[in-house]
């Protein structure tokens, strides 16, 4: 990446808040951050943080209660439809893979497709390549019982890459698996953070993933605690 | 070649997931549709052998009294009616249903011997009846089930009658009916004098005239000639008589309770699918799907399930229709022919049904919160 592309700012948070229960749980506190296209961040913080939802807000899955979100520099949820904004420009990664368990490994990749139009043919085709980039290629049409925890999340990569996001947002992406399984994903995710230009979000409380990531963030009670370097 | 996938199999592999509860759902509304056929089936084939009945004898006008049931119809209009210059013939009859046997009952007809009506008729055996005779002639179906060829005996509300023919009809209505003098029937019936209705074949149309303007026209003469009688058109005769409206609107009132349990049925499933799969559908917000998207997944499977329920009732139905249409009890008044626009209706009411019962559910799940449906457990 050069200097001027990282320059760009794709998301900018500005006072973000957001609270439950009528006002009685504080899960964010006003919020302020700036993250360039394709940069690579992590977002720490002990449990209760408010890390996954900064992650949900930044994605579109939750709307905050007050601030704002801008994705390039336009207002989410009001200038930027949601629904187009999380079917176009961001793929999300679960903790806990989230896979349909009726489809095959192929066919979850599939599912994002079907938010747009498109042919049934082409969609199975860049599935296919997504999987074998994956390293999958041998497992197309097995379901996700019949998949290691590893295999499942590189399944699930696949599938957030599948609309070709720009920006790739993950929550706890090795929680669920092993130390082994956890170094492959996470040199995964840099890999193609780095060929694909991407920006990368990831929320994490494992220091292997944080260390890895050129720029950390540290949540605690809802803010910003710090950010290194 | 790669697997690809297309909505409709995704709604169909989210269907098969829960195998037992959706079979047992297709059950459900396959037994709905299934009364829907066998009853609508019933009901319209009913009235399309009315419709023949008239249509085989070349019956234009049926003179009647106000009410079908009623045979009140004194005899002595006939002289009446055919002075009329549109009247070719018209002949008296009685309808009645009889018990013929403890298990099986019949159409009864009461016709005079001359009548043009039996002209219609094609006898396998023996000849027709004469009047004042206690003769009487048998449909095929019904001689068939009561075991009764020409020269045998039969006996109906305790007097016996020799039995001079079997005859096939062209309607069920008539191949499982006996015919007797107008006059026997009169007899043991009580209804000297009396007749249900006079069937009339009318003179051919004068050149120029309509076929339409002639009926009207005719209807008017003999209205206006036997001011206490109604003059109807056979086919309105076939389609809108007492017992076919009854027929119709049991059928509909007996189908419509069916579809309303086939219906709770499938919002149940889709209610109870709809509620295991809050997580997924969360996922499927979070891959971008828009509400209408997630409305239309739950919709097309509520729709395939209505869908193959149908098949499946058609053929419950189908079943149905061919069993009635041998059972004694009911084949004199049903055929298993099967008309396509039932199959169609059929078809599109199990469709609706499961449109219809998966609204709610799809509307719940299209607005779920993604957020809110990913911490779903």
């Amino acid at each position: 990446m050069t200097n001027s592309a990282q320059a760009v700012p794709i998301l900018e948070v500005r006072e973000l808040c957001k609270s439950y229960d009528e006002g009685r749980i504080e899960a964010l506190r006003g919020v302020d951050l700036t993250i360039t296209a394709g940069e690579f961040v992590a977002i720490s913080g002990p449990s209760g943080s408010g890390k996954s939802t900064l992650l949900q807000l930044i994605g579109g899955l939750d709307t905050p209660t007050s601030g704002q979100v801008l994705f390039q520099n336009s207002l989410l949820g009001t200038a930027v439809d949601l629904d187009t904004y999380r079917s176009h420009h961001v793929g999300f990664i679960f903790q806990g893979f989230y896979l349909m368990p009726t489809l095959r490994a192929i066919e979850n990749v599939q599912v994002p497709m079907l938010a747009s139009n498109g042919h049934a043919k082409d969609r199975a085709q860049r599935a296919e390549a997504l999987l074998v980039e994956m390293g999958l290629g041998n497992r197309l049409r097995q379901y996700p019982n019949e998949l290691s925890g590893g295999e499942r999340q590189r399944v699930a990569i696949a599938r957030a890459l599948a609309n070709s996001p720009t920006i790739l947002l993950a929550d706890e992406p090795t929680g669920n698996l092993d130390s082994a399984n956890s170094a492959r994903i996470l040199t995964m995710l840099v890999d193609l953070q780095k060929r694909r230009g991407m920006t990368l979000i990831v929320v994490t409380h494992e220091n292997d993933i944080a260390n890895a990531a050129p720029r950390h963030i540290r949540i605690r009670d809802g803010r910003v605690e710090g950010v290194a370097p | 070649m790669a697997p690809q996938l297309s909505f409709a199999w995704f709604a169909w592999r989210n269907l098969w997931r829960r195998r037992l509860r959706t079979l047992l759902t297709l059950c459900g509304i396959g037994m709905a549709i299934g009364a829907f056929v066998a009853l609508v089936g019933f009901s319209r084939s009913f009235e399309q052998e009315w419709l023949k009945l008239y249509e085989s004898s070349g019956t234009d006008i049926a003179v009647v009294q106000k009410t079908f049931f009623n045979t009140s119809v004194d005899e002595s209009a006939g002289t009446k009616l055919r002075s009329l210059p549109v009247v070719a013939r018209a002949t008296p009859m009685i309808l009645n249903m009889m018990d013929i046997t403890p298990e099986i009952n019949a159409l009864t007809y009461g016709w005079k011997a001359d009548s043009y009506e039996l002209d219609s008729l094609t006898f396998k055996s023996g000849r027709r009846f004469r009047d004042g005779q206690p003769e009487l002639i048998l449909g095929d179906l019904l001689a068939s089930n009561l075991n009764k060829t020409a020269g045998d005996t039969l006996t109906i509300q305790g007097a016996n009658f020799t039995v001079t023919g079997v005859y096939h009809g062209g309607s069920a209505l008539e191949a499982s009916a006996v015919i007797l003098p107008l006059d026997q029937l009169q007899q043991i019936a009580s209804l000297q004098g009396k007749v249900t209705a006079f069937h009339v074949r009318l003179r051919p149309a004068p050149a120029g005239d309509s076929a339409q303007h002639y009926l009207e026209t005719a209807e008017a003469q003999i209205e206006a000639a036997l001011p206490d009688l109604r003059a109807v058109p056979a086919a309105e005769r076939a389609s809108n008589n007492q017992l076919v409206t009854m027929a119709h609107a049991a059928a509909w009132g007996t189908s419509s309770i069916a579809l309303l349990m086939g219906i709770l049925g499938i919002a149940n499933t889709m209610a109870m699918s709809v509620f295991e799969r809050t997580r997924e559908i969360g996922i499927l917000r979070a891959l971008g799907w828009r509400r209408w998207k997630v409305l239309l997944l739950i919709q097309t499977e509520a729709a395939v399930l209505g869908l193959a329920g149908g098949i499946l009732g058609l053929a419950f139905g189908w079943g149905a229709m061919r069993v009635l249409s041998r059972l004694p009890q009911t084949a004199s008044i049903v055929s298993a022919a099967f008309p396509p626009i039932l199959l169609l209706e059929a078809l599109g009411a199990a469709i609706l049904a499961g449109l219809i019962a998966g609204a709610i559910p799809a509307w719940r799940g299209a607005h779920l919160s993604p957020v809110e449906a990913l911490r779903h457990d």
